[in-house]
């Protein structure tokens, strides 16, 4: 079980996150929904170590993540997709990869994931050599999935895994988050695409402006609703 | 012709200790996002250390380079600490400036320790130039090229061969991600530091050896040299540090025997702007457009 308790973060003055608390819990999808600007990112980066929290904890299966550096935090399982893919451009998705087992030492394990990560995604082995700057963005987003993969992860987050890319690719991704689930990675993931979030979610959540405000399991709130809060907001929605 | 062929071979000498600079600089650049003036300053500290070996101790030229290097390297971390690490993200003009600062305060304490203008330095091989039909090798020309060739064919396997490399180029790459990936960013930042002033170091070295003096201008020489090289190069690529640092060596060394020596520097910034003006990438710039604008 993964579990954010009061959480707060801020850039300079202006606080993103105002105090969240939300429970993962192991073997599942849990999905974020929630407007722009709401804090979705921030907390994933808070989650990842790139962002230090002003207060609460972060614990995974008990153990506290809050204050360790992003490096520790991906060594104790825990790996982000970023929001925007980030690949490393002038690196072959090959070396993509092996950034991705960064802190593995187990050079066998590495290579049997790597070939993997070829069987699961084989338009990355066909592209292997190629530089990851010049794949298009379904590709990227593909070798953002399997580099963040290549660590292991017991908790894999994802911050928006469908921004940009056609319906097709979209459709793609989600067949893909839901088979790794299927083979017992915990998924938390950030969608701005309510519709496909809770067709593969088992629960949700929904954040507005640095606070959580609903949750709950697909189904328990009418989709129209929930899409309605997670891009409109409840203020707007409501008055 | 002999003339062209001579002067193209000593450019291509005094250019290789050019390309080392720039090969360190570039280290610096694509790590940091940031450019540090203090570069070819912490560059002369070493240089003065290796003096300072040299004069008191009448040590041998293995030994005063090992000074140069070491000197190098630890100025280079001080600079780090005290200009890069503090500063928040995006503050890349005040690195910037305060390397400016550091420039001053590291040329300062050179004066401080050996006053006058100019000290002796140990040559690194003395003896008759080589003869090769009409054209003349100086034997520390020779020692240059090789060294700075051979480093920098080092640095191409460290970045592209070890995991220490697969970190440098993750964080060239995109720190952020860097991050993600599990590489200890805080880390490797100061060791890159170091190591990208060592080997301006040794081009410090090498520069020093054949002319056979220092001065506390050493320091903006050398930052000049390596900014020039890189630019033309092309910011963030090892071999395009050195080939910019070559192509500079050779243009110097042919206009200076065609127009003078005033005329070399005048040319060496001409070439510079004009590579800023058509072709901003460089020769073989492996940094796009975009994320040099973003730096
Ligand atoms: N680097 C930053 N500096 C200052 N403020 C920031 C920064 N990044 C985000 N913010 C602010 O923090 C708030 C939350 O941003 P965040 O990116 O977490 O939202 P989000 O829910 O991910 O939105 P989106 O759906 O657009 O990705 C916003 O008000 C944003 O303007
Ligand atoms: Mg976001």
């Amino acid at each position: 079980m993964f579990e954010v308790s009061d959480i707060v973060a801020a850039y300079g003055k202006i606080e993103a996150l105002k105090g969240v608390s939300l429970k993962v819990e192991s073997g599942r999808i849990t999905c974020l929904l929630g407007p722009n600007g709401a804090g979705k990112t921030t907390l994933m980066m808070t989650i990842a170590g790139i962002l230090q929290p002003r207060r609460g904890s972060i614990r995974l299966e008990g153990a506290e993540l809050a204050g360790l550096s992003p490096a520790r935090i991906v060594s104790r399982g825990v790996a982000l997709v970023p929001e925007n893919r980030l690949v490393f451009p002038e690196m072959s998705v090959r070396e993509n990869l092996l950034a991705g087992a960064y802190q593995r030492r187990d050079r066998a394990g590495i290579d049997s994931d790597i070939e993997r990560m070829y069987a699961r995604f084989p338009r990355l082995k066909e592209r292997r050599d190629q530089m990851a700057g010049t794949l298009s963005g379904g590709e990227q987003q593909m070798l953002a999935v399997a580099r963040a993969l290549m660590s292991r992860p017991r908790l894999l987050l994802m911050d928006e895994p469908s921004l940009g890319l056609a319906p097709l690719i979209v459709a793609e991704i989600f067949d893909i988050i839901a088979e790794l689930n299927r083979d017992g990675t915990t998924i938390f993931l950030v969608e701005q695409n309510a519709h496909m979030a809770l067709k593969v979610a088992h629960q949700f959540f929904l954040m507005e402006q640095g606070r959580i405000t609903f949750s709950g399991t697909p189904g328990q709130l009418a989709e129209d609703e929930v899409i309605q809060r997670a891009y409109l907001g409840t203020r707007r929605a409501v008055g | 012709m002999v003339d062209l062929v001579q002067n193209t071979i000593d450019g291509l000498m005094i250019g290789s200790s050019y390309g080392l600079l720039a090969l360190g600089f570039t280290l610096i650049f694509g790590v940091m996002r940031r450019l540090n003036l203090s570069y070819g300053p912490s560059v002369m500290i070493g240089g003065y250390l290796g003096t300072v070996v040299y004069l008191q101790f009448g040590a041998g030229p293995l030994t005063v380079a090992a000074a140069v290097v070491v000197g190098a390297a630890v100025a280079g971390i001080y600079v780090e600490r005290l200009c890069f690490a503090p500063m928040k993200a995006g503050a890349a003009i005040a690195s910037m400036v305060s390397s400016f600062a550091i420039w001053m305060q590291l040329e300062q304490a050179a004066i401080l320790v050996l006053p006058r203008h100019t000290y002796a330095f140990p040559p690194l091989a003395t003896g008759a130039p080589i003869e090769l039909g009409p054209f003349a090798i100086r034997v520390d020309h020779l020692v240059m090229l090789g060294s700075a060739l051979g480093l920098a064919a080092a640095v191409q396997l460290v970045l592209y061969r070890t995991r220490f490399g697969l970190a440098l180029r993750a964080i060239i790459g995109n720190p952020v991600a860097a991050h993600l990936v599990g590489v200890d960013v805080r880390m490797v930042m100061p060791l890159a530091f170091a190591g990208a002033s060592a080997i301006g170091g040794v081009a410090g070295f090498l520069v020093l050896a054949v002319d056979q003096q220092i001065t506390p201008m050493f320091g903006m020489w050398a930052t000049l040299k390596g900014l020039i090289a890189m630019m033309i190069g092309g910011l963030g690529s090892v071999p395009g540090a050195v080939l910019g640092g070559l192509l500079l060596g050779v243009i110097e060394a042919q206009s200076q025997w065609y127009f003078g020596p005033q005329i070399r520097d005048l040319v060496a910034y001409f070439v510079l702007f004009a590579f800023l003006a058509i072709r901003p990438r460089g020769l073989v710039g492996s940094m796009s457009e975009a994320s040099t604008q973003k730096a």
